[in-house]
């Protein structure tokens, strides 16, 4: 399989920062890649470089088989985590704007148009100047406009954020059907749960170091199977004190128990202190694996 | 190029179709025109209340000229939209003049008088030196103290005439002076006849000149600095990275920069057409003529790429428009230049001064242009230096404008300083 994007030794500085540090990854072409990382830690960076919208300062970057990633730029779509569009265009007007810039010719950006209102179920908006649009038309716009120049490489960067549940799905529908026409398509994240259900491949970037990159179940197994979920009569408080249990992720009804040795052992203690109306020994989650790294490097910071 | 020009066009759209192109259309045109109406307006209405001033007549001579011109001036005052002055002889029954004086300044404080003057009793002798003394509470009121100079040396030349024997109207007739009436130079035509120098018409021979430039200044002020609103809204509501993910900066930034040439030139277009059609209209049409107008775009395409890439540059680098306004600062003050210099280069186009400020590239479109439009013209070679040093400038800039957009575009938080941007123009 051919790479949409790789990423080879790239070190981005602004001064004395080192925002990206000796980056080395592949986005395999017609896949679904998530970007996680705590805020600050090169994913906007990265993203902007494969973007060319900066430049590395070490390192080679070949983006759908060209090292010149100016060249690219009509292949590669961008939607910035925060939204910006201009409030007194309409929106027709813009979304052939952001297609021409792409090279799209006038005839075909309107049937596009049309297929891309009606899939993102925006009906009679497009005369609307967007500044008399609700927010989550104004982001399902942006979306549109990201795709609507056909990309063969997409770049989200939180794309699901301030959506509500159902605009979220009708989003998360489109990217899918974009990747299955062989659209790659890369997202930052902040969501592990979005991240764990539709990516490919998770990379994770922790002060500007790889530190992980996968698929779930590479990372999964690479974390181990040391974690139970369980439902107590008395909740996080019947887990104290127990020198099995390494770390709690409490989520008010069920906790996710990370378990120090063997989980047998500590299901038999569990029943003696308390109802236990669950115990299922699970991976990691990504939430709980982000968690481990990011956490104690940050203690230490 | 493809890209510019999609840039370009879009943007250009964006401009003409704003709200603030199309203000700046029809209302400009309305502000010269009621600017201009208000000027003859407020310069014939004057305060028309009645002016009572108090005069002291020592020298015997001044007074019945001053009742009599007086009458003769409020008998038309209300018809002409003037003020009456009317005179009070004030009686001095022997007061020492200091108290007199304090006397006659309270009833001006009061309001009974609007002023007063004395005459001194040596006025008629040239020798003297005498001088005529008008007190008044109103200083910046001009218009009694002149009509009295008038009036009461026209009371004693006409004494000091008598006194030699010398007749006022003769003396008036032999004194008349000589008018100088100003003609262009003489002629030949095609045809090889002479033809005679015609009167200079002040409107052609200065006032052309002067709305060239004025217009000038009006489209580049117009349309340059909504370029670095433009480039802060992109920059603020990350637009600019979107567009940064399709075009290269300097892309983006050309595209920009020509449409706002081109709104300006439409603007130009626009006014200058209207322009044609009034000239016509008063017989003025062959005061515009094609070299002159070409002339018109060169510099206006020049100044718009200058002072745009100027704002395009502070928009990039600043973070909010209150930071931009700061910065905007010095750079008002360049443009102002020519506002504050035009009068000097209109009375003597060809002095120094003139000259250097139209070698001078942000101020070259405005006065070089100036100066050409005023008749002979100057020297080519000071054209064409002009134009050469401001073409430089005008990709000095824009060089320099687009070192500092594709560093500052994408920068967010602080606005950058004047030191920030001079390196990002020397390391990019």
């Amino acid at each position: 399989m051919s790479n949409a994007i790789v990423l080879r030794e790239v070190t981005k500085r602004f001064g004395d920062l080192t925002a990206v540090n000796h980056l080395s990854l592949a986005v395999p072409s017609g896949s679904i890649y998530g970007f996680i990382g705590p805020n600050g830690s090169g994913k906007t960076t990265t993203l902007r470089m494969i973007m060319h919208i900066l430049l590395p300062d070490d390192g080679d970057i070949q983006v759908l088989g060209s090292h010149d990633t100016a060249a690219a730029r009509d292949q590669v779509s961008y939607l910035p985590e925060e939204r910006g569009l201009y409030k007194k265009m309409t929106v027709r007007r813009l979304l052939r704007y952001y297609a021409r810039l792409k090279g799209r010719r006038q005839p075909e950006i309107d049937s596009d148009i049309d297929a891309w209102m009606a899939r993102m179920q925006l009906p009679g908006v497009l005369d609307k100047t967007i500044e008399t649009l609700s927010k989550g038309m104004s982001q399902k716009v942006q979306f549109v406009s990201a795709v609507i120049s056909r990309p063969s490489l997409l770049i989200l960067d939180e794309p699901f954020s301030g959506l509500d549940p159902v605009n979220a799905q009708v989003v998360k529908d489109a990217v899918l059907e974009i990747r299955q026409r062989g659209t790659t398509v890369v997202f930052s994240t902040h969501d592990m749960a979005t991240a764990e259900k539709m990516c490919d491949r998770i990379f994770m970037i922790f002060k500007g170091r790889k530190v992980l990159d996968g698929t779930l179940h590479d990372i999964q197994e690479q974390y181990g199977a040391d974690t139970v979920r369980v439902r107590t009569a008395d909740g996080a408080q019947a887990l104290a004190g127990f020198p099995e249990v390494e770390a709690v992720n409490d989520f008010g009804q069920v906790q996710d128990v990370r378990v120090r040795g063997d989980a047998q052992a500590f299901l038999q203690h569990l029943i003696a202190r308390t109802a236990v109306y669950q115990f299922e020994i699970t991976r990691p989650s990504l939430e709980d694996i982000f968690v481990r790294i990011a956490r104690p490097q940050e203690e230490a910071a | 190029m493809q890209k510019i020009f999609t840039v370009a066009s879009a943007e250009f759209f964006n401009v003409v179709k704003s709200k603030a192109f199309i203000l700046t259309l029809i209302l400009m045109p309305v502000i010269m025109g009621a600017s201009v109406l208000l000027m003859r307006v407020s310069r014939n209405a004057t305060d028309t209340n009645d002016r009572r001033f108090g005069y002291v007549d020592r020298s015997g001579v001044a007074s019945p000229i001053i009742e009599a011109a007086a009458a003769a001036r409020n008998a038309t005052a209300a018809a002409d939209g003037l003020p009456r002055f009317i005179p009070v002889d004030i009686d001095t029954a022997g007061k020492a003049e200091e108290v007199l004086r304090l006397e006659l300044s309270d009833r001006v404080r009061d309001t009974e008088l609007f002023a007063f003057v004395e005459i001194p009793s040596n006025i008629v002798d040239p020798d003297a030196r005498a001088e005529i003394r008008y007190y008044s509470d109103h200083p910046s009121y001009q218009a009694l103290p002149d009509w009295l100079m008038k009036t009461v040396n026209q009371a004693v030349l006409a004494e000091r005439f008598r006194a030699a024997s010398m007749s006022p109207a003769l003396v008036a007739r032999l004194t008349k002076p000589a008018a100088v009436s100003n003609l262009n130079l003489f002629e030949r035509d095609s045809f090889g006849t002479i033809r005679a120098g015609e009167k200079v018409d002040p409107f052609r021979a200065l006032g052309v000149p002067a709305v060239m430039m004025v217009l000038m200044f009006i489209v580049i002020m117009g349309g340059a600095p909504q370029l670095l609103n433009s480039v802060i809204e992109e920059k603020m509501s990350r637009i600019s990275e979107v567009l940064i993910g399709s075009v290269a900066p300097f892309q983006l930034m050309m595209g920009k920069l020509l449409a706002c040439a081109g709104g300006s030139l439409v603007l130009s277009a626009i006014y200058l057409t209207g322009a044609l059609v009034m000239a016509n209209k008063y017989g003025y049409v062959g005061a515009l003529t094609p070299a002159m107008a070409g002339w018109f775009v060169l510099f206006l395409l020049m100044g718009v790429l200058i002072f745009g890439s100027i704002f395009i540059a502070i928009g990039a680098a600043c973070t909010d428009l209150k930071d931009s306004q700061n910065m905007m600062t010095p750079v008002m003050l360049f443009m102002m230049l020519p506002v504050f210099t035009w009068g000097a280069v209109l009375r003597a186009p060809d002095s120094t001064l003139a000259i250097a400020l139209s070698f001078l590239p942000t101020a070259a479109p405005f006065l070089m242009l100036l100066r050409i439009a005023l008749h002979p013209g100057p020297p080519m070679w000071q054209v064409l230096l002009s134009v050469t040093l401001t073409a430089l400038a005008t990709a000095g800039a824009v060089w320099a404008a687009g070192r500092i957009f594709r560093t500052g575009i994408l920068m967010q938080g602080k606005s950058a300083s004047v030191r920030e941007m001079l390196r990002w123009v020397r390391v990019g």
